[in-house]
């Protein structure tokens, strides 16, 4: 009878029940959906981490892709090597891998794939089935040849290369992951708010008939475990569709994410690798929906009595945490401190937003003139005041969007910086390992009518340190020194660098600069296999999404004999055609069908996949933004339920109706337009936090700072939008005839 | 200066149509007062809120000096638009309770009334203390007692020069000291200015001190 009584407050505000459980719903399945998208790419990260760690494939000399008939030779001639066919399926199906089980015996214990390859189990099946789905689906497929890594001798015409699908980006992978999980558990930190407000204003309203119940003699101890109890019900009931729509986005998402991964990270989402519905997070949303409407009760009575009575505390604490906040981002020496940092800002920001704003709304109505705009600032403070909880969740989802779009933005103009920087030339191509590299050089410079063109080559040197050790770099080498080199972005440099480079100076990527503490101006001694380069550094630049620290030096510096590890020509035709270069130096080299590269195509193939990597991010922080509109939409329209009278009053007063509405819509879009500006600074700062500080604390690199004001005044006009529907929908409370009469023992300065 | 003649008005209450007001006819001349009593349901709020176009009659005629709204005329947008003129500066409306914006100040309100019906700023102060309350305007609503709340929506009422004052149960949460104190203002300053009173009260004493009485429990025909 008890629970009944207890329980009976849904069944009269069925509308509180369902907002509830549509935000626990919403919550867990963002949440869900991005657990499943982040632990699949991990899984799948770490399979094909474990496959080819330390893995050595066979590649033919001449630059073709090996095949079925090079196998052959290698096995006729007693080498060790096993087929690897990588099969693609389309969409979120996943990769899978055709091996030869039987080829794998020479290998011992150090199979490819592990204990995988020999199970066959997913991702991997046999060769023969692998080649079928192929053939019969008409799917793309890639055929390497895998050898030991203790093999050093292979026949003419063959040369030994690390196992790896393409360049070495894992970290921007980590840095897009991590980026995803950050943005996961902020949705979770706006989503737990909003549970929040739907739920302490369902229990404020059954104050009353707790305090009738303690009348009666019902122990306040015995009603909190019936709340408890209530809450694990509707909580439990919420979530679990919840887990199922978010696996339902993820497979949604999975497809757009898993060729974002393949195509820009290089990371295989393998088939099998999907994990199933993530029972974890049923703990996890539980657990949070019981702190963020429980987590009062946490606290002794007399704190939130004196919490509630003093109202410095209600500056102090936040004003305190946000400083702390603040300082400890902006001088967290590892990335946690970042987090911890931020964390405690959005608490400080999140409890003196209602509050700051509530109060300049009142002191800009003070200073009104005009009646009914001061009467409209008061009743905006009032609102600030009593919806501040969606507010800040609404302040919180604009900050992000502002945040990951700026973000997104930046990063993509970036990268395309990088493309144009390593792309300059509109065609490029691979010089084969025995061909020589200078004498091709010799060629486009002695051609008339040829655009910018360059050598360029990699390799690795050593950097020696002042304690005499040595530190392995990646070397940059290029020549000549030309307009190829304009597009390079400098972070810092001396006077004219490329002048100085071609001198003999040295230039730096950012992430040996930072990690090293070198600037321009200091010596380097660069160590190549017997010789030594010394220079002073030139300057400094970005080089985004690698790890690795690099040297850049004139390739006229480096001595003949050097070997790099790559060598490629960049060339800009001019007056001749591609293929007419392409045929002089095949003639030149002795080979046919060198590779030529397209960079334009290349350029458009990397810009279609960034696309698809951050639309999963777009889409996480619009589907945020559009739940903290809806809740503020639900929590406005049962707060206006206990306002509308103020309204009528107005049109007692002689107000048309029109003119009722009018300030309604005034209202609701004020207050939206207040929450956005107050988001921009957070949306900055968060922009900041995000490019300055997690990315170079965790990569070593960082992005550059950028602000996108048209970008605000579209979210400016979305939060209006939001608010001119809010306003809209409220019309609807305001029925013809007089106010509801207000008991007047009720009036208790919650109002105001 | 109020005319109403064959006045009906019936609401739908479980699907089943009752009827509140039927066939009431009545007049009261400018300045002078009138008590609408009657039991608890017997239309004494419905009334005002026909008499001040907060609803909507069913059938006859209501006449506030050159206004004449029948059933059907003027229609719609029209008719609401006359009578939100007539609330703002000519009808004076005061509940028994939630006269006064929260979010305000006492002043702030009165201020924001004489301001909807094209009054001059300046004169809040003056009503506030004209009605015993000028120590409180900077005060709010649930800063103050019952009965001074009421005297400040009387001192609202009063700062927009109404030709008609409509009253629904001005004293009825206040006790009988408080409820006579303001009474005794609202008669008091309703004489003073000379406009119009429609009292609705249970409260006889109250009734007692008008011109005229309308018992709605009673047929109707008053004249």
């Amino acid at each position: 009878m008890l629970a009944k009584a207890v329980f009976s407050h849904y069944r009269r505000h069925p509308v509180q029940l369902l907002a509830l459980v549509v935000m626990i719903t919403l919550a867990t399945m963002l949440w869900t959906g991005v657990s499943v998208l982040t632990d699949q790419a991990r899984v799948s990260l770490a399979e094909s981490e474990a496959a080819v760690a330390g893995r050595q494939q066979v590649v033919r000399s001449d630059g073709q892709a090996v095949t079925v008939n090079d196998f052959a030779l290698l096995r006729t001639q007693g080498q060790c090597v096993a087929p690897w066919l990588e099969v693609q399926r389309p969409g979120a199906e996943g990769r899978v891998i055709g091996i030869d089980p039987l080829a794998l015996g020479c290998f011992g214990g150090a199979v490819p794939g592990g204990t995988a390859g020999e199970q066959l189990g997913a991702p991997f099946m046999d060769i023969s089935e692998a080649v079928s789905l192929a053939r019969e689906q008409g799917y793309d497929s890639r055929l390497s040849l895998l050898m030991p890594d203790n093999v050093t001798l292979l026949p003419v015409g063959y040369r030994a290369q690390d196992f790896s699908m393409g360049p070495a980006t894992g970290e921007l992978a980590d840095s897009f992951l991590l980026n995803l999980d950050a943005l996961s558990v902020l949705v979770l930190l706006i989503t737990g708010l909003l549970v929040r407000s739907v739920y302490r204003l369902g229990l404020a309203q059954r104050r009353g008939s707790f305090a009738l119940l303690q009348r009666f003699g019902v122990p306040w101890g015995r009603l909190q475990w019936l709340l408890v109890l209530e809450l694990v019900l509707i909580s439990s009931l919420a979530i679990m569709p919840g887990l199922w729509l978010g696996s339902q986005l993820a497979g949604l998402l999975g497809g757009g994410f898993a060729q974002a991964l393949d195509g820009l990270f290089d990371v295989t989402l393998y088939a099998g690798s999907q994990t199933a519905v993530p029972w974890s997070a049923l703990w996890i949303m539980l657990a949070l929906v019981m702190l963020v409407c429980l987590s009062d009760w946490l606290l002794p009575r007399h704190w939130q009595r004196g919490m509630r009575a003093k109202r410095l505390w209600r500056w102090l604490l936040p004003a305190l945490a946000l400083g702390v906040g603040l300082l400890l981002v902006a001088l967290a020496p590892a990335l946690w401190w970042v987090f911890a940092g931020t964390t405690l800002v959005l608490l400080g920001v999140g409890t003196l937003t209602p509050v700051l704003l509530a109060a300049l709304a009142d002191g800009l109505g003070n200073r009104s003139l005009h009646p009914l705009g001061r009467w409209r600032l008061r009743e905006l403070a009032v609102m600030l005041r009593q919806l501040a909880l969606p507010v800040v969740a609404l302040q919180l989802a604009v900050a992000t969007v502002l945040a990951v779009q700026a973000l997104v933005t930046t990063f993509e103009a970036t990268f395309d910086d990088w493309l144009d920087q390593r792309l300059a030339a509109p065609f490029y191509l691979m010089v084969p390992e025995d061909a020589d590299g200078h004498r091709g050089a010799q060629l486009l410079a002695e051609l008339d009518g040829v655009g910018p063109w360059q050598r360029v080559i990699g390799g690795r040197v050593s950097l020696l340190q002042d304690s005499g050790q040595r530190l392995p770099v990646d070397l940059f080498a290029v020549a000549p020194i030309g307009p190829l080199l304009d597009q390079w972005q400098l972070l810092d440099s001396l006077p004219q660098p490329w002048q100085r480079l071609e001198e003999g100076g040295l230039m730096v990527n950012e992430q040996l600069a930072r990690r090293q503490g070198l600037r321009p101006g200091d010596s380097l001694t660069v160590r190549l296999d017997e010789q030594q380069i010394e220079g002073q550094i030139a300057g400094v630049y970005a080089d985004y999404g690698r790890p690795a620290g690099e040297v850049m030096v004139s390739a006229d510096r480096l001595p003949e004999d050097f070997s790099g590890t790559s060598e490629s020509l960049s060339i800009t035709p001019g007056e001749h055609s591609i293929q007419a270069i392409q045929r002089d130096l095949e003639a030149l080299w002795g080979v046919d069908n060198l590779s030529v590269n397209d960079n334009a195509s290349i350029r458009q193939l990397a810009n279609r996949v960034f696309d698809q990597t951050f639309m999963l991010t777009r889409a996480i922080s619009v589907l945020t933004l559009a739940l903290a509109a809806v809740s503020l939409l639900i929590m406005g329209w049962v707060f206006f339920t206990t306002r509308a009278w103020t309204f009528q009053l107005l049109r007692v007063w002689g107000l048309p109706l029109q003119g009722v509405r009018s300030q309604l819509r005034r209202l609701a879009v004020t207050l939206t337009l207040a929450v956005a500006v107050a988001a921009l600074p957070l949306g900055i700062w968060l922009t900041w936090v995000l490019v300055s500080r997690i990315n170079p604390l965790a990569f070593g690199w960082s992005l550059p700072m950028a602000v996108y004001p048209l970008f605000w005044l579209e979210l400016g006009v979305l939060c209006a939008g939001i608010g001119l529907v809010i306003g809209l929908l409220m019309h609807r409370q305001l029925k013809p005839g007089a106010p509801p009469p207000v008991s007047a023992s009720g009036i208790t300065g919650e109002e105001r | 200066m109020v005319t109403v003649e064959q006045l009906g008005k019936g609401f739908t209450s479980a699907g089943e149509p009752v009827p509140v007001i039927s066939g009431l006819s009545f007049q009261v001349s400018r300045g002078a007062s009138l008590a609408v009593m009657g039991r608890s349901g017997s239309g004494k709020s419905t009334l005002l809120n026909l008499l001040c176009g907060l609803e909507s009659p069913d059938r006859g005629e209501i006449s506030l000096g050159e206004h004449r709204f029948a059933t059907q005329n003027p229609a719609g947008a029209e008719r609401d638009a006359q009578w939100a003129q007539l609330r703002c500066s000519t009808i004076g409306v005061v509940f028994q309770e939630a006269n006064l914006m929260p979010a305000l100040t006492l002043a702030d309100n009165v201020r924001l009334r004489a301001h909807l019906a094209g009054q001059a700023p300046g004169a809040e102060q003056q009503w506030l203390e004209r009605l015993g309350v000028g120590d409180l305007g900077q005060r709010f609503a649930d800063q103050v007692s019952g009965g001074q709340r009421q005297r400040a929506a009387l001192a609202m009422v009063f700062a927009m020069k109404p030709a008609l004052i409509l009253a629904d149960e001005p004293t009825g949460s206040l006790d009988r000291h408080t409820a006579d104190a303001v009474a005794d203002c609202l008669f008091a300053v309703q004489q003073e200015t000379g406009c119009t009173l429609l009292l609705a009260t249970h409260d006889g004493l109250l009734a007692g001190r008008c011109d005229q009485l309308l018992d709605l429990s009673r047929p109707h025909d008053h004249g």
